[in-house]
């Protein structure tokens, strides 16, 4: 602090600090702090608070569609009784009807009118009042019987909302009412994750390795070209490249289909994307370079008169790798473990766009569902938590595996 | 631990169109303690890593102990560098270090075990055995490199200027050092150094090496007194240089006349009348007397007294010449600056060379 001021005099500090704090209050502490609350406050919404008032709403529209063929075996009854008067009276009815037939029977234009009537009621015009009334009886009685349900589901729906409702207290249920098979994705999401950063780690250490102990200065650039020039493309372009190559008639198809080993033409060749390896495939794809440049920023500060020494003492190359490298470069492998790791954990494009939905969902597309599909936020929040939790364990993990230290990790 | 003799033959190493070293013919002795003496990038390290095998010669073999090396890796050789950084393991205790060699050949814990602590005793480390290599002092890694290069027990041991991150003190201490495990263990050293004190104190025999080529290989009496080139002459040690022509020669020894004079020394090469030529005469050759009448006798002023302790260095001007003078620190040197002063050396001191490259320190 006292160096700061020194060397940029106190306003400038001043602004530093003021911008920093502002910064973590705002972008890092606040909306974690939210998410944290919305993480643990359960809100019951889902259960069987929701599947009474559907049930309420479901027997109400009923009672209104018995109610309406009930009224209209009445308009038939008294046209009966009436006589020539309901003639006219069924010409009005379908005029008003504008889906009328230019020559309708008067029982068709009250059918037209209420598609729900009763069968009964679109007979032969000459009904007798006898056979409309022993239609009405049993739709009067199945009417009573809703009106009762109605009464005794409302007197329920009361009692719940006055005890569970929509509960906001604070409790741990969004994290354990977490459904197994979200539990399985979640734990298969981890173990996924896990393998692209094995997969990432087995592909980038003999790159970094060959980068880091290239002699030639050339060699070098063009490799660190190679390695930098895929990442000046947008993430998403980069998915979509490999979604061409991997499709049925993509470009990895053609070139068998050029070898001769399956035909196009017959409708042979494989189904490369939404599979496992492809997600992992084009992942490792994604986020080698944060893998990559860790380890070999850590490669390049070993001294590589060790390795020759090492050499001339007569190790093999495992050897020398195993007992020189590898432990010099543990902060790096570390680092980009851990980056790869919760970047592949929390990738959501990839298997998104790769996985197409038939891959077994990643974590965190379950999570976006609880958001914005399911809108359920809080259970979003507990779940986002979750994977957050498992990232640190990680890192801990992590830490403890390599024996470094949070110093080690900053460097 | 026993020495192998280390055979060059026509070695030559070529990087693009740069030659680093050209073709050499060279044979190092068992048990010998042989030194390459040369400036800055003259390919000293680059033959040590074709002996070491780390480079693959342009032309040529590398022969130890009567087995042709070619084609063997440097793991595989019988031969053991120690760098010029050491290249210690920092990760590694000084015993695991130390055993490390003996570690990649499979040899037990036990058994490495044994014999790291009889290397620590040999070194003097014992006791510092479980301390990471950064917990020692430079002189203590240093016999820890030494240490972890022996274990392996090579017949060859190559050391790339292995004194030159010390302090004076501790390199003239390690000198001893080295040259006392180097009669203890008997196995062949090839030290390579561009320090001509280290070259001229340690060795049995000293290689003087100038862009890629060997001038001559002697033992360091030889090389000082009898240098073979006008470069071997001005690298080892410190001249006088005087520039003439050849006038009379007469019994191995020939006249020159130069800016100062005429002047008299040894005819080493056999120059003829009218050749040109290069007079050498060492700075502690040159006396402060006057001899009048003979031969190499100059007059200059004295411009600059520096005092070393147990001798003084004189810098002195004849006209446009400087002139350098080691004396004694036992009498009459209390000359006072600017006065004029005669000088005279003896005309089997100088010696008379065909004109050459000259070292340009
Ligand atoms: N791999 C290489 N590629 C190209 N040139 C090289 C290579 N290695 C060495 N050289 C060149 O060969 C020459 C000799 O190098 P070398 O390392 O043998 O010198 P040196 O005598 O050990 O010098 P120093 O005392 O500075 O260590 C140098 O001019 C160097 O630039
Ligand atoms: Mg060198």
């Amino acid at each position: 602090m006292n160096s700061l001021i020194k060397s940029y005099g106190k306003g400038l500090t001043a602004l530093f600090v003021g911008l920093t704090v502002v910064w973590i209050a705002a972008l890092i502490v606040l909306p974690q702090i939210s998410m944290v609350d919305r993480a643990f406050t359960y809100e019951d919404r889902g259960g069987a608070a929701a599947t009474l008032s559907l049930e309420i709403d479901r027997a109400y529209q009923e009672v209104f569609q018995i109610s309406t063929s009930l009224d209209d075996l009445r308009a038939e009854k008294e046209a009966l009784s009436s006589g020539g008067s309901a003639a006219s009276q069924q010409e009005s009815v379908s005029a008003l009807d504008p889906f009328a037939t230019p020559a309708p029977t008067p029982s068709q234009g009250v059918n037209m009118l209420d598609p729900f009537a009763a069968p009964s009621a679109s007979g032969s015009s000459n009904r007798t009042a006898a056979q409309i009334e022993a239609d009405e009886a049993p739709l009067i009685a199945k009417k009573s019987e809703l009106e009762a349900k109605i009464v005794t589901l409302e007197a329920k729906e009361k009692a719940s909302t006055d005890t569970v409702g929509l509960d906001t207290s604070y409790s741990l249920k969004n994290f354990t009412e977490m459904s197994s098979v979200h539990l399985q994705v979640f734990l298969s999401t981890m173990i996924y994750a896990l393998c692209v950063t094995v997969m990432a780690f087995a592909l980038c250490y003999p790159v970094a390795y060959a980068v880091a102990t290239a002699t030639s200065k050339n060699k070098i650039a063009i490799l660190m070209l190679g390695l930098l020039i895929p990442y000046a493309i947008n993430e998403l372009l980069r998915i979509f490249a490999w979604v061409m190559i991997l499709e049925k008639n993509g470009v990895l198809n053609a070139v068998l289909d050029m070898f001769g080993i399956i035909d196009l033409q017959v409708g042979e060749g494989f189904r490369f994307v939404a599979s496992n390896g492809a997600v992992f495939t084009v992942m490792v794809y994604a986020y080698v370079l944060f893998m990559v440049f860790p380890i070999y920023n850590t490669i390049d500060t070993l001294d590589k008169n060790q390795i020759e020494a090492a050499k001339d003492l007569g190790a093999s190359t495992f050897r020398i790798h195993w007992r020189v490298v590898l432990p010099h470069a543990k902060p790096g492998i570390a680092v980009g473990a851990i980056m790869t790791f919760m970047l592949s954990a929390g990738s959501i494009a990839v298997p998104e766009i790769v996985g197409r939905g038939l891959h077994p969902d990643w974590f965190s597309q379950v999570i976006y569902r609880r958001f914005f599909e399911a809108d359920s936020w809080n259970q979003g929040a507990a779940y986002s938590l979750t994977l957050l939790l498992a990232c640190v364990v990680f890192i801990l993990f992590n830490m403890a595996v390599f024996r470094v230290g949070i110093r080690d990790i900053a460097k | 631990m026993r020495g192998n003799d280390v055979i060059l033959e026509n070695l030559s190493m070529r990087f693009g169109d740069f030659v680093a070293v050209q073709p050499t013919d060279l044979k190092i002795n068992a048990g010998e303690f042989f030194s390459i003496l040369g400036p800055s990038g003259c390919g000293k390290t680059t033959i040590l890593r074709m002996i070491s095998g780390f480079l693959s010669p342009s032309q040529g073999r590398v022969i130890i102990g009567d087995k042709d090396m070619s084609g063997i890796r440097a793991n595989a050789r019988p031969t053991a560098l120690i760098f010029q950084n050491l290249a210690l393991f920092p990760l590694m205790s000084v015993r695991d270090n130390i055993a490390f060699g003996l570690e990649a050949r499979g040899i037990g814990k036990k058994a490495r075990q044994d014999k790291a602590q009889e290397l620590l005793s040999l070194v003097a480390l014992d006791g510092h055995g479980d301390k990471l290599p950064t917990a020692l002092s430079g002189g203590q890694r240093q016999r820890v490199a030494i240490a972890r290069a022996l274990a392996v027990e090579p017949s060859v041991l190559l050391l790339d200027e292995p004194l030159s991150a010390l302090d004076l003190k501790l390199r003239q201490h390690m000198r001893a050092e080295l040259k006392e495990l180097q009669r203890k263990t008997g196995v062949t050293f090839i030290y390579i150094t561009h320090d001509q004190g280290e070259a001229l104190t340690m060795s049995d025999r000293v290689a003087v090496m100038n862009k890629g080529v060997v001038e001559q290989v002697a033992n360091s009496d030889e090389i000082y007194a009898n240098p073979a080139t006008p470069f071997v002459a001005s690298f080892v040690g410190e001249q006088n240089v005087f520039k003439g022509k050849v006038v009379a020669k007469e019994n191995g020894y020939a006249i020159l006349e130069t800016p100062l004079g005429k002047m008299l020394g040894q005819n080493t090469q056999g120059l003829n009348q009218g050749d040109d030529a290069i007079l050498f005469v060492r700075p502690e050759r040159l006396s402060l007397q006057e001899k009048p009448g003979q031969q190499n006798s100059l007059s200059a002023t004295l411009e600059r007294r520096d005092l070393e302790g147990p001798f003084v260095n004189l810098h002195m001007r004849a006209g446009e010449h400087p002139i350098a003078i080691h004396i004694t620190n036992v009498d009459q040197t209390h000359q006072s600056l600017g006065t004029e002063q005669k000088l005279w050396f003896a005309a089997q001191d100088a010696v008379v060379m065909r004109p050459g490259e000259l070292a340009s320190e």
